[in-house]
């Protein structure tokens, strides 16, 4: 640093100097926000050199209509719409030639919302509800693959993509407190001010995923 | 000027490169204790049944997935460009569809050919059979009927070394 230091004018050591603490922040993990390509919702995204979890938003029309085509009822395909939906991308983005390994549970993890610490509603407590309803067979088989496994293990470039529900209203603003082991340690990462998709009419000519 | 060229060139040398544009590898995992794959007997859309123990002494790729999974559909095309090299090898290949019927894959084929046998496990059984946890995830079952690959997640199926790596079993 004290040869570059020697290099540079004051301002520009100081450039440097606020560069390479966004770096150290980066390798700590970032939060991005934006617009998702595909979606074309909103996502947040917490990413490190090893990990990356990406939420997009789902409007609850887009999820009414997927487990309605998929032998839901209308109340409970209401029920899910209604549930605060991500379309979830979970991967293990190491490289082969420097690999680490990933465990997460989500039971682990923690959604802060209006002060207070609740869970995840995980695909095991979905379907104790939709057993209970005699919800048929082939509806419950396809929402228990949707939704993101509530445990799992990724060696590099090993990824999901799955639904997290939970259970906010439409437009709930909250927190996300994620907790993983990579290589056998665990660690922490935060989503801030994430918000449920708000429910509203879907325009019929803009094609959804 | 020359300084500001210096600054660049080492702001340069001290980003780092974000893995997932560096690493464009397409890597099998191996499977801890290579256990023998479970057998099954399912139907394909032709109504053609086949049971695992028929491809006893065959390297056997199986892949679970579902039409309205998004990297499952992903990974199709370069799943039937991989079956195109392995078959004459003697590499077999069968996607086992969960919980989806005849008429919905027949109607998904439509924009996503392939030649290798799409097989239904409609009730699930097999899916909860083999250590699955999400979808896509694709099993490399050599030629003693063990599982010793595994892959969660797409990859690029034809990607050579991926290819030589199933190739390799057959040794």
């Amino acid at each position: 640093m004290g040869c570059i230091k020697r290099l540079l004018p004051g301002s520009m050591f100081n450039l440097l100097t606020c560069l390479l603490l966004a770096f150290e922040a980066l390798a700590e993990g970032a939060v991005l926000t934006g617009t998702d390509e595909e979606a074309q919702l909103p996502f947040w995204e917490w990413r490190d050199e090893v990990m990356s979890v990406r939420l997009v938003q789902r409007l609850p029309d887009q999820t009414r209509a997927f487990f309605t085509a998929r032998g839901f009822d209308k109340s409970q395909a209401e029920l899910i719409a209604q549930s605060c939906i991500f379309q979830t991308v979970y991967k293990n983005i190491a490289t082969t030639s420097n690999p680490a390994v990933i465990e997460y549970d989500l039971t682990q993890w923690k959604v802060i919302y209006k002060g207070e610490a609740r869970s995840l509603k995980i695909k095991e407590v979905w379907r104790e509800e939709w057993e209970k309803a005699k919800v048929p067979q082939p509806a419950q088989i396809a929402f228990f693959w949707a939704i993101l496994p509530t445990q799992q293990r990724y060696e590099p470039q090993d990824y999901n993509w799955g639904m997290t529900s939970y259970n906010l209203p439409p437009g709930a603003k909250f927190d996300l407190e994620m907790v993983w082991r990579q290589d056998g340690v665990y660690r922490t990462g935060f989503v801030r001010n994430l918000e449920c998709a708000p429910d509203e009419e879907i325009d019929p000519k803009i094609p959804l995923s | 000027m020359r300084d500001l060229s210096l600054f660049i060139a080492c702001l340069m040398l001290l980003m780092p490169v974000p893995a997932v544009y560096a690493d464009k590898s397409q890597p099998l995992h191996s499977v801890t204790g290579t256990p023998i794959a479970p057998d099954f007997s399912l139907q394909d859309t032709e109504g053609k049944r086949h049971a695992l123990q028929d491809y006893r002494g065959k390297v056997v790729i199986v892949n679970f997935w579902a039409t309205w999974c998004p990297p499952c559909r992903y990974e199709l095309p370069s799943m039937e460009r991989a079956y195109q090299r392995l078959k004459d090898a003697g590499v077999e290949m069968l996607a086992i569809n969960v919980g989806e019927d005849a008429d919905t894959i027949f109607t998904f084929t439509a924009d996503y050919p392939v030649t290798f046998p799409l097989l239904m496990d409609r009730d699930s059984k097999v899916i909860n059979d083999y250590p699955v946890m999400g979808l896509p995830t694709t099993y490399v079952i050599d030629n003693k009927g063990r599982l010793v690959y595994r892959a969660i997640g797409t990859r690029e199926w034809d990607d050579a070394a991926l290819v030589q790596k199933i190739l390799d079993l057959k040794k």
